[in-house]
């Protein structure tokens, strides 16, 4: 177990480094930082309840940018290693595939988490910059943006374990978007008459991720109390849909065809 | 010979760098005549002040929903700073207007219930007609729904029933339900009894359109309520001069000819007659207004108003729809004017 971790942690960080490297990750951590500061003159058109549309733009510009960076560095994880034939040689050392995958996923998550305290720092700035008031509740909002990343993460790097990377960029935003949708499409459907509907717009909202559990915005914003539950079942849940995520990876990457 | 040759060969070498200096000139000067011709184009293209393009479309908020993907609240924000611009934009929004700032209202609450003054922005621009205070009292009661400790939201809704329509007994029990709610000013509760009492009146239009100065934080709805204010100062005066009249009838046993009557006859009722305009209204900038007796109402009217104030907006719709017909026939005959001149 051990020697497993100290083998994935070595991946790990060359991905960071590798990402770093990237300049697509600087131009979107650049657009999310402008976002969040313009934040101040587009509340500045509004007479009233500016500090709360400079918290909802900044929080959303957060999560729009981080799931950016997530999917469109993500999704050549696997592939520029291939391309480059590194993956040979990785794998010609004492490291499996699964530990070759799960460093890789957790260098790439670790490289979004690392932009998203970046931009929460700028967005913490730019509130107290504006007045606008900064909770606990703020924190476990960007905590949520987090936990929706590692979903969004592990649904880039499924992707990039058996297409190329424009397709995955494809189905990863397709999971993305219904992923926010699965509460409205659940609600749809038990609406129907049909039981049948019904059970499958159940089934979609279970196997689909509910990326809506993760959104504490609202909560920040108004400033409305939490409680303890609130922010536990969410994390439990994102843990296990990871989980559920890289065992899929990991088992089409094991038997993937690398040649 | 060697000479000769460095001189040809130095020759293509300045003719090139003459060349590729003449070449980047004209490609500065090309792109410098491109950005002007663009600029100057681009000014030519009219656009349409946000007030006036209320045809514009605004989604179904069930579909808005869908598509703003986990974002509603910033997709309420864009709306909500439309709608803002689309009140800021015209002084007073035409019924066309109405109904498009009724719609993005409607969206921007459905999106994101939670905000706060959206609610109030609709009680305090959509009342020109009955239906669009009846539209802003639905979105008040949505604000109540998800803010329901929020006495202000309760509290336009009771002025909404009784200044526009008339409705006292449900704006007593709106304004009651205010009166009892965190925040709310202590005057409230002795309001809600008057208005049951009394159906209403000039203090309960007063302390209400007082209240109303008080927590609107735009210029035109502001001095729309300073106006009515007004109307109710000078209401005031006219009424102090009925009693007057009255008390001359009662001395003299004849009626009045004239208002100086009042006050300037060897024995007067009144030591002078009071301003027939508001007091925040200076000599300088209205002029001097008299009190003059309708012929038609034979009451005692301000020419400054040229009729007597009446407490709700409803009661008073039939003159208001008229006055409103006036104008925008006035409107139309100039500009019909000034096409065929």
């Amino acid at each position: 177990m051990i020697g497993s971790v100290l083998r994935i942690w070595p991946i790990a960080t060359n991905t960071l480094r590798e990402a770093i490297r990237n300049k697509l990750l600087y131009a979107l951590l650049f657009f999310g930082v402008l976002v969040i500061g313009a934040s101040v003159l587009i509340a500045s058109l509004s007479y009233v309840e500016g500090e709360r549309i400079i918290q909802d733009i900044g929080l959303a510009a957060m999560q729009l940018f981080s799931v950016g960076i997530a999917i469109f560095v993500g999704i050549g994880l696997i592939h520029g290693e291939v391309e480059r034939r590194t993956v040979y040689t990785i794998l010609s050392k004492s490291i499996t595939r699964s530990e070759f995958l799960l460093g890789k996923y957790l260098g790439l998550l670790l490289t979004v988490w690392l932009q998203l305290v970046l931009m929460a720092v700028a967005f913490a700035g730019v509130s107290a910059a504006a007045g606008a008031s900064l909770s606990v509740t703020h924190v476990v909002a960007v905590l949520g943006i987090a936990m929706e990343l590692a979903v969004v993460v592990a649904v880039a790097t499924l992707f990039s374990t058996f297409t190329t990377p424009m397709l995955a960029a494809f189905f990863a935003l397709g999971v993305y978007c219904i992923g926010h949708l699965t509460r409205d499409l659940n609600a749809l459907g038990g609406q129907a008459d049909d039981p049948v509907v019904r059970g499958l717009a159940q089934g979609i909202y279970r196997v689909l991720p509910d990326l809506d559990s993760f959104n504490f915005s609202l909560y920040a914003v108004h400033g409305w109390a939490l409680a303890p539950n609130d922010v536990l079942w969410p994390m439990l849940y994102a843990v296990g849909y990871v989980l559920a995520l890289l065992f899929m990876a990991t088992y089409i990457f094991r038997v993937r065809d690398l040649k | 010979m060697y000479g000769n040759e460095n001189k040809t060969k130095a020759k293509p070498r300045l003719r090139r760098r003459l060349d590729s200096w003449a070449s980047a000139t004209l490609l500065g000067l090309g792109f410098l005549a491109v950005v002007l011709v663009t600029g100057f184009v681009h000014q030519r293209i009219p656009v349409a002040p946000e007030s006036e393009q209320s045809g514009r479309l605004v989604p179904r908020p069930e579909v808005a929903q869908v598509l703003s993907l986990g974002f509603e609240s910033v997709v309420s924000d864009y709306y909500w700073l439309k709608a803002v611009q689309i009140a800021g934009g015209a002084r007073t929004p035409g019924p066309e207007q109405g109904d498009y700032l009724a719609r993005l209202v409607d969206l921007v609450t459905y999106l994101n219930p939670h905000v706060g003054h959206a609610y109030r922005f609709a009680a305090v621009w959509l009342i020109q007609t009955e239906e669009e205070v009846r539209e802003a009292n639905r979105l008040l009661r949505r604000g109540i729904e998800s803010q329901p400790e929020e006495w202000r939201n309760w509290f336009y809704l009771g002025f909404n029933h009784f200044y526009y329509l008339d409705e006292t007994e449900e704006a007593a029990r709106n304004l009651a339900v205010a009166s009892e709610l965190p925040g709310a000013p202590a005057y409230l509760s002795r309001l809600v009894v008057r208005l049951r009492a009394e159906s209403g009146g000039l203090d309960v239009a007063q302390a209400l359109l007082s209240e109303m100065v008080r927590d609107t934080q735009t210029e035109e709805a502001l001095s729309g309520y300073l106006e009515a204010l007004g109307e109710i100062e000078v209401e005031r005066h006219a009424r102090d001069l009925d009693s007057a009249r009255e008390a001359f009838v009662e001395t003299y046993g004849r009626d009045i000819e004239s208002m100086d009557e009042l006050a300037a006859f060897f024995d007067p009722i009144l030591n002078r007659l009071p301003r027939a305009q508001p007091s925040r209204v200076g000599i300088e900038l209205g002029g001097e207004s008299n009190w003059v007796i309708d012929p038609e109402s034979n009451q005692i009217v301000s020419d400054y108003y040229g009729r007597r104030y009446r407490v709700n907006f409803a009661s008073d719709r039939a003159h208001r729809i008229e006055e409103w017909n006036r104008s925008a026939g006035t409107v139309s005959e100039s500009s019909s004017e000034e096409g065929a001149s």
